[in-house]
């Protein structure tokens, strides 16, 4: 077997393959490292959200976000009757994240990694304090999210609670309320919001909250980097308040979905 | 880890938001257990440390095992052009679970745990603030790959506290070997002298033949165990805050773990010994309980200040362990 390429499943290329580089590609990398000031939104503005809830019909429940280069499409299944033989007395939460291979600027394998599960439990963190599980004993509910396009992790992280969130609430499952993300990093003294891959690279720490804006409560806190403590706290302030304004986009999509049906 | 019953769950919660609050132990909310702390525990590693909170059979403790924790470096040379190597270095951490740490679990929610561990550990000490500058050995050609490997021996409870304790003393520890760059010859070297100009007439400033020579290196000292790796002061520590609103506590033993809905991990690392000023490198919220905001934000003031305590008794127990390692060697070499 060479290395951890073989794919027996697949059709496979040669084994030494390298994905072309184009000239375009570093200018564009040049350029973006040299900038101090943000192109084209302010620092506080976060990229704008087309959100589509019930796009997949198989499922009890779906959501398609797209937010310029990062497109994740969710779906829900459940709640189903659990696998394992033992009671449990609240639901289970069971997030499974798929990188698509053309999704990153080099191709995936197709196999799970370790990049996979960290983002399902960040995601699952996010989830888990909003649902109502405790009413749900015996069963599973299955989220399944595949990022068709990816653009920065936190991005991933933050649009796919989003879809998540809004694929549950269209399968119907009780919530105490809708949970929304969304990322912060700090480059040189700004926070900048919703920070694409470029970005992130300029930055020394990022933040990402999950907040449920319902009760007012914090779902999940990712934080990377190095930042100071009142950076860290102005951060979570300033996605709290982002985090309001995606409350009502997707609170929108899921009354104009309810409507057309 | 194991599973309770809501009656001992509630039990513990009400004990602990009693108005003088008490633990099965009899610590107070603040209170860590005993942490023992022995580096240089692997011989054949580059660093190595061993953490144990609560001591186990030998110490205090009651024969309770304590949470134990063992990480070793290890320095592997990568190349920068053929493998995924970089100019500076890469760090990689991983933890494995011992089966026998985790009874309770099944093959692949043994496999998920080490993962998750592995990737808390992995996002908070790659991250390229905390990069030591001597990871490279010769420009663009070959880097220093450290393998920060931690086994969790057994699981008490505080196992995130456990893993960075671990992991900042074995990364003190570490040793990089000293290396210099060398260059191969062709055996008739008088040809090649009359080639280059002498002298620094000849020599135009553009010249940058010197530079590229060097196409592999040696270790300048074969017994020598080499530098101490940079930035050794600025490894994160991690606090551990047990949410119990409107109460907080640390070092959770698995009964008090298993009645706690909500976890924050803190990861702070003090980066100027001499300012003692602080930076957040990390941060994480675990578990299915509501959490306020105002809230969080009186937290992480308050385990900083924890955090602050926690790295100076790390670093006096450092410091102790390697006065009690550099006589012994001394003596040894004498006799």
């Amino acid at each position: 077997m060479a290395q951890a390429l073989f794919d027996r499943r697949r059709v496979n290329g040669p084994e030494e393959s390298f994905p072309p580089v184009y000239d375009s590609d570093e200018e564009d990398e040049l350029s973006g490292s040299n900038l101090n000031t943000r192109q084209g939104r302010s620092s506080a503005d976060i990229r704008p959200i087309y959100l589509k809830p019930g796009l997949i019909n198989q499922a009890n429940g779906s959501a398609y976000i797209e937010t310029e280069k990062t497109k994740i499409a969710c779906a829900v299944y459940g709640p189903r009757q659990s696998r394992s033989t033992t009671y449990n007395e609240k639901g289970k939460l069971n997030v499974e994240v798929k990188f698509a291979p053309f999704s990153c600027t080099r191709r995936r394998a197709p196999m799970r990694d370790a990049e996979d599960r960290s983002i399902a439990v960040l995601i699952q963190q996010a989830l888990i304090p909003s649902l109502r599980l405790e009413l749900l004993p015996k069963s599973t509910i299955d989220v399944f999210i595949v990022i068709i396009e990816n653009d920065g992790i936190e991005g991933c992280v933050a649009s796919g609670s989003i879809a998540a969130s809004t694929a549950l609430a269209n399968a119907g499952i009780e919530m105490l309320g809708l949970v929304t993300s969304c990322a912060a990093s700090v480059v040189n003294e700004e926070i900048w919001l919703d920070p694409t891959v470029n970005e992130a690279r300029l930055t020394r720490g990022t933040l990402l909250l999950g907040f449920m804006p319902a009760l007012g409560i914090v779902t999940n806190v990712w934080q990377t980097g190095q930042l100071t403590i009142e950076e860290a706290i102005k951060s979570m302030e300033l996605c709290k308040e982002r985090c309001l304004d995606i409350h009502s986009v997707v609170a929108q999509a899921l009354l104009d979905s309810a409507k057309e049906q | 880890m194991a599973s309770t019953s809501k009656s001992e769950q509630s039990y513990v919660q009400a004990s602990l938001l009693a108005p003088s609050p008490f633990r099965e132990d009899g610590r107070g909310l603040l209170d860590y257990r005993h942490i023992a702390l022995e580096t240089g525990v692997a011989p054949l590693a580059n660093g190595s440390a061993r953490i144990s909170i609560g001591d186990g059979p030998h110490g205090i403790g009651g024969g309770i095992p304590g949470t134990e924790v063992l990480a070793a470096v290890k320095l592997e040379v990568e190349d920068v052009q053929t493998e995924e190597g970089v100019d500076v270095g890469r760090v990689v951490c991983s933890v494995s679970c011992s089966p026998s740490a985790y009874p309770n679990l099944t093959n692949n929610a043994l496999d998920d745990l080490q993962s998750d561990l592995s990737s808390v550990l992995q996002q908070t000490l790659s991250h390229r603030s905390l990069h030591p500058p001597n990871l490279s050995i010769l420009a663009g050609r070959k880097s220093w790959l450290l393998h920060l490997d931690v086994v969790v021996l057994t699981d008490s409870g505080n196992i995130y506290d456990a893993l960075f304790l671990a992991s900042a003393a074995a990364l003190r520890d570490t040793r990089v070997p000293r290396t210099r760059g060398i260059e191969y010859k062709a055996q008739n070297s008088r040809a090649t002298e009359e080639d280059v100009p002498m002298g620094d007439a000849g020599r135009s400033g553009f010249d940058t033949r010197a530079l590229k020579k060097s196409t592999d290196f040696e270790l300048t000292d074969y017994w020598d165990e080499g530098e101490p790796l940079g930035k050794s002061e600025s490894w994160p520590v991690c606090i551990t805050l047990n949410l119990l609103p409107p109460i907080h506590y640390l070092d959770a033993t698995p009964l008090e773990e298993s009645a706690t809905m909500s976890r924050l991990l803190l990861f702070f690392a003090f980066p100027n010994s001499s300012s003692g000023n602080s930076v957040l490198q990390g941060m994480r919220l675990l578990g299915p309980g509501e959490t306020d905001l105002q809230i969080m934000k009186t937290l992480i003031p308050l385990g900083e200040k924890y955090a602050r305590d926690l790295k100076r008794g790390l670093d006096a127990k450092f410091h102790s362990e390697a006065l009690r390692r550099n006589p012994a060697t001394r003596n040894k070499m004498a006799r």
